[in-house]
């Protein structure tokens, strides 16, 4: 048991941009070989609060103190030196630099030279502290997400962090990556690091946390022991407003099959999948990241088009190459990546609700109808409820829940016949949540077939007809709404039946 | 008004330093304010600025061509040794020098839209290389003595006091602005510059339109040429050297961002009469051209690093955002 | 799998055969292949004298291309080197011309300073302005040109006001091994690069430099100062073209407003040719001297051959740069799915004993 004291105390901090109050007189206490939980809406002020005990921001009033000395760290070098590190959701590494030099590129106190042996030694004991077997010659440029964050992980073991600091470490990563992870954390706990862990999805918090503090609108609301809290009690206090809202979604007959896939496959990727998709239907697609998922749905979309097995949409046997000609067919394909591949963040929420189809919109001589545009996007926002200052309005000043909202609005606006949803919750607020698990509810009465991919087990459950189960590029099973249970799918998941 | 300068910032930058250059230039110089000086100003780098549109679009989708100056010479080059073999009519010659010019277009852009490669080196290797192919064509002999109505066309006015090249330019600019800000290439050609994947994942052929943006480069490139061997009546190997970086330092004070997604029309059709002006002013002040060039120099790094700096200084939150999101 | 067997096998796989290594010696190949081939093609090519010609004519690209490389590989690039070259040789120049005592390592140092001080306008704007190199440089390669025409007058150094002995300085020989003459300038040239290659791949923070070029925003996360380090990668590039420009002055004797024009893309050409990535993070100095090497020998080569006309050079030069791009491309891809592959069976093998999953939120939040 390692003694239990608090490191670093931050007092009555606040922090203002322009007209938003990000941070308002927040204090918290952060306690060695403890996990510390912050949970909260987007907005809420978690994000302010990690860049301001990194050194990116300086705060506006308040002081922090480590061991009763003051910190006020002007960069992250600064803030490392002083033992405060942070990880991220999207990992950071040097792809080309080897696994060791990743691990010890930013120390400072290593000497001008580069002891290569040593380091790759101290690089390897790390890693197996960790359990994580990566060869630490290997350049990073191979590394999957979760191996990146395995890397990250070992960065901070060896700068000897005193505060970790975790920004949605888990958003990429599997049910069993996140397993493997949250491992990692509690040996980093048990070494005494205190470690803050952000993150949007609750059974996490409740797995890994000692303590929870819950944000709302730049304060702190609360901090409590985790055994004192509830789902019920902790949601009601991050939304401040009854978990009752929360969606539901009943049964309704689904109609004519609109997609039929027999042994669809890529090679290394994905093998043997068939099943079939039907009007008016939402199919769950659950699994673990890398369990082929998403390959499926960017092969059905022409980003990486399957080498064996056909496609047939409505009785017509199809073979897409390209995302066009998916468009053109009928099928859309909402991305979990929503900066780097589903919207112009520079462009306006019109152009990126009419970006997949500019071709409805071409006059002669290849101009754009504008009118017609804003007239879509006008209504398309209406029907979403997208919260933007004006149409014209670039998607980059927009929150989280709205642009994914504007991207929704931008696969609506072409019409599909067959719409695939990947993770279109992520990283959104809870109130953003249940707004979309309503959408993809309307959508699929309003005749639309929709797969929907999701790391989250109880939304893929709630919303979903019926549910198909994928391990390593296999097809495990497709259950009936009666039949998905969580346990079983999970089983059907990773293997374990 | 307010919004419309807190919107275009850059375009509002360029308007003063625009007007500061117009009132010097005639305080300076009697001459400055004529028809024909004017005309001048246009006509005596016509062929870069008419290559200066096309390289809009070109980095505003992320890209650059170093090589139009090189394709310039290239074309001048194929359609002086078609005129020197004299088995060719001059008119089809042209065509041919503006396939040239095509078709070095085409096979850079196949090496950047299908292949994948850098265009920044790919384009670099043009430079060098169609330069090389102009100089096998031509080695070091010059080349003129063109038809007589191909040279009256590059040299002397054609309606009233305007020539034909200044019709070209302002024809060629009128349908890339509205191609640019008001068409579905536009559009494609700004998203895909942000980020070539949002662009795929959204129905559209980023390698196709990088390979027809790399072609028309090529092919206007190529009419540069021609228009320039008509102007000067005869061709030499190394015929516009160089340009390539004025044509590009006019896109870029024009506020076109070089990681692309970024830019516009107005503000490149500014920094081309800032620039035009500029060594216009210079030029009747007897001012030397390598000056003249060093004065666009300072310009072109003046324009990104003062904006930079007041807002570094001046609004902090800002510059906080900028570090925030991460470059952008 | 066992791990000791893993790394053991690793060490000899992954950690020597690098991409880095398989550009250099594919040059180092060709390199070889294209002199044999000329030496058939071309009575009496493979002398002594052909030898020294490409040693001492390489020697001011190959300075460049490492300065350039240092640069390109932070993920910026300095298209102004060949101006820096230009006026580091005029002010030596000059200099001598007055101080005409200060001998060799002088002349050298008064070139490297003006180089240093050039470099650190470069690295100034870019590092702490926060404007994109490629738009500094190319405003920089017009404004140091113009600085020197203001400053010249139209007036060039000439010959007849240098020392004697800069001229002969191209051929002073270290030694002589049969014909073969190892001229000092080589010797320098080698040197700059040995040095600079030790020290990015052995010194903190010439790895630091790769690590910029390869991910800058982590780099800025990982508290490195990748300002000040973008800023010296600068300043090394103008000393670079400093010393080039000496050797410029010592080899042209005529120095006008426009010398050493060009010479920028000379350098990103070896450069790229010599696998550095023009999108940072990766390529060595040594890669770039090759580079530069293979450049010169084709140059010089071509020449002699008679069916072929000097005007060939420059189009064929354009090949060989697509052509080494391809390659790179090509290696890049083959060993990234390779080392996917490595650290996939390394990550899998892990997880094949972990069976247990955490209960996954009982009831949860979208239900109640």
């Amino acid at each position: 048991m390692t003694e239990v004291r608090s490191v670093m105390e931050i007092q009555g901090v606040h922090k203002r941009f322009d007209a938003t109050q990000a941070l308002s007189d927040v204090s918290l206490e952060v306690v060695s070989g403890e996990v510390h939980a912050i949970v909260g809406e987007n907005g809420a002020g978690k994000s302010t609060l990690i860049k301001i005990m990194t050194g990116i921001f300086s705060a506006d009033q308040g002081t922090m103190t480590i061991d009763g000395e003051v910190y006020a760290p002007r960069g992250a070098a600064e803030a490392q030196r002083s033992g405060v590190a942070a990880i991220y959701q999207e990992p950071s590494v040097f792809p080309d630099l080897s696994v060791a030099e990743n691990i010890y590129i930013g120390h400072q106190d290593r000497t001008w030279l580069v002891d290569r042996p040593s380091m790759i030694r101290d690089a390897e004991k790390i890693l197996a502290t960790l359990d994580i077997d990566i060869n630490p010659r290997l350049p990073a440029a191979g590394l999957t997400v979760a191996g990146q964050q395995a890397v990250e992980i070992a960065k901070a073991i060896s700068l000897d962090v005193r505060v970790l600091i975790m920004d949605e470490p888990t958003a990429a990563l599997s049910a069993h990556e996140v397993d493997r992870l949250l491992r990692q954390v509690r040996k980093l706990k048990e070494s005494g690091v205190a470690v803050l862990f952000i993150t949007h999805r609750l059974e996490e918090v409740f797995a890994i946390s000692d303590r929870i503090s819950v944000f709302r609108d730049g304060r702190r609301i609360s901090t409590r022991s985790t055994s004192e809290v509830t789902v019920e009690s902790l949601v009601k206090e991050m939304v401040g407003r009854d978990p009752a809202d929360f969606f539901a979604r009943e049964d309704h007959p689904t109609g004519e099959v609109v997609l039929r896939v027999e042994s669809l496959g890529r090679d290394g990727v994905f093998s043997d999948i068939s099943f079939e998709l039907h009007r008016g239907e939402v199919l769950g697609f659950a699994g673990l990241v890398g369990s082929g998922r998403t390959d499926i749905a960017l092969a059905l979309f022409g980003v990486a088009p399957a080498d064996t097995g056909t496609v047939m949409l409505e009785g017509t046997s199809i073979d897409i190459r390209t995302p066009k000609e998916a468009l053109h067919r009928g099928i859309a394909y909402l991305s979990e990546d929503r900066r780097r591949l589903g919207l112009s963040m520079p462009q306006s929420v019109t152009a990126n609700v009419t970006l997949a189809t500019l071709d409805r919109y071409r006059k002669r001589f290849g101009l754009l109808d504008r009118a017609k545009e804003r007239e879509d996007a006008a209504s398309l926002s209406e029907r979403l409820g997208i919260r933007t200052p004006t149409l014209a309005t670039p998607v980059s000043h927009l929150s989280g829940g709205n642009q994914q909202k504007t991207m929704l609005a931008k696969w609506l606006n072409a019409r599909p016949k067959v719409l695939i949803l990947d993770e279109p919750t992520r990283g959104i607020d809870v109130g953003s949540k249940a707004d979309v698990h309503r959408y993809v509810d309307e959508l699929a009465r309003s005749g639309i077939a929709i797969i929907l991919i999701s790391s989250d087990l109880p939304e893929v459950i709630a919303v979903s007809d019926r549910v198909a189960v994928l391990r390593e590029g296999n097809l495990m099973g497709i259950y009936s709404r009666s039949d998905a249970t969580q346990e079983r799918i999970m089983a059907r998941a990773v293997g374990t039946s | 008004m307010r919004e419309w300068v807190a919107k275009h910032r850059w375009e509002a930058i360029l308007i003063v330093i625009l007007a500061i250059t117009i009132v010097v230039n005639v305080a300076l110089s009697p001459f400055y304010l004529g028809v024909g000086n004017f005309i001048n100003l246009f006509w005596l780098s016509i062929e870069k600025i008419i290559v200066v549109i096309v390289m809009t679009f070109v980095i505003i989708n992320g890209e650059i061509d170093l090589s139009v100056a090189s394709v310039m010479g290239f074309s001048a080059a194929v359609l002086a040794t078609l005129h020197l073999g004299g088995e060719v009519p001059f008119g089809i010659a042209i065509v041919i020098a503006l396939a040239a010019g095509a078709l070095a277009g085409l096979i850079q852009g196949f090496l950047v839209g299908r292949v994948g490669l850098p265009s920044l080196v790919v384009t670099l290797a043009g430079l060098i290389g169609f330069r090389g192919a102009a100089r096998v064509l031509l080695e070091d002999r010059s080349i003129g003595d063109f038809p007589e109505w191909f040279d009256r066309l590059g040299q002397h006015p054609l309606v009233g006091p305007i020539p034909l090249a200044l019709f070209v330019f302002f024809a060629g600019l009128a349908v890339a602005w509205v191609t640019l800000e008001r068409g579905a290439l536009g559009r494609e050609v700004y998203v895909t510059g942000d980020s070539a994947d949002v662009g795929r994942y959204s129905g559209i052929e980023v390698g196709g339109l990088k390979l027809r943006l790399l072609v028309t480069s090529g092919l206007v490139a190529g009419l540069a040429g021609v228009m320039f061997a008509a102007r000067l009546g005869s061709v030499r190997g190394s015929l516009g050297e160089f340009f390539e970086l004025d044509i590009i330092t006019m896109v870029l004070l024009g506020g076109v961002s070089i990681f692309g997604g970024s830019g516009s029309m107005l503000g490149v059709v500014l920094a081309i009469f800032t620039v035009l002006n500029i060594r216009n002013g210079l030029g009747l002040a007897n001012v030397d051209g390598i000056v003249q060039t060093g004065v666009i120099g300072l310009l072109l790094i003046g324009s990104v690093l003062i904006p930079n700096l007041a807002q570094r200084f001046g609004s902090r939150r800002v510059a906080l955002e900028a570090v925030a999101h991460g470059p952008s | 799998m066992n791990r000791e067997a893993t790394f053991a096998l690793d060490r000899r796989g992954s950690s020597w055969l690098r991409p880095e290594r398989v550009k250099e010696l594919t040059l180092l190949g060709i390199i070889g292949v294209s002199v044999i081939l000329f030496g058939f093609a071309v009575d009496g090519y493979l002398s002594g004298r052909f030898f020294n010609r490409v040693t001492t004519s390489v020697v001011i690209v190959a300075i460049l291309a490492a300065g350039q490389a240092l640069v390109i590989i932070t993920r910026n690039i300095d298209l102004s080197v060949g101006s820096v070259v230009g006026v580091a040789a005029y002010l030596t120049g000059d200099f001598l011309a007055t101080n005409t005592t200060i001998g060799a390592a002088g002349a050298i140092g008064v070139a490297m300073v003006v180089g240093a001080i050039l470099g650190a306008v470069n690295g100034l704007l870019v590092a702490y302005g926060g404007v994109p190199a490629i738009i500094v440089t190319l405003g920089t390669l017009a404004i140091f040109r113009t600085l020197l025409a203001l400053y010249s007058g139209g007036a060039n150094i000439t010959a007849a006001s240098l020392p004697d002995w800069v001229l002969g300085f191209n051929q002073v020989t270290v030694f002589t091994v049969g014909g073969f003459e190892i001229r000092l300038v080589f010797v320098i040239a080698i040197l700059v690069v040995l040095i600079l290659q030790w020290a990015m791949s052995k010194l903190r923070w010439g790895r630091r430099l790769y690590a910029i070029g390869s991910n800058p925003e982590a780099a800025r996360q990982a508290g490195l100062p990748a300002r000040r380090l973008v800023f010296f990668a600068f300043v090394g590039s103008g000393t670079l073209a400093g010393l080039a420009g000496f050797m410029f002055l010592a080899r042209a004797g005529t120095i006008s407003a426009t010398a050493g024009a060009g010479l920028e893309l000379e350098s990103v050409a070896a450069a790229v040719v010599g696998g550095v990535s023009i999108l940072g993070g990766s390529g060595t100095i040594v890669g770039a001297l090759l580079g530069a090497v293979l450049i010169d020998t084709l140059k010089l080569s071509l020449v002699r051959v008679p069916e072929v006309s000097e005007f060939w050079r420059d189009a064929f030069l354009g090949v060989l740069i697509l052509a080494a791009v391809l390659l790179d491309t090509w290696l890049q891809r083959r060993f990234t799915r390779r080392w996917s592959a490595e650290a996939r069976r390394a990550e899998g093998h892990l997880t094949a004993g972990t069976g247990q999953i955490r209960p996954v939120l009982d009831g949860g939040s979208s239900d109640a």
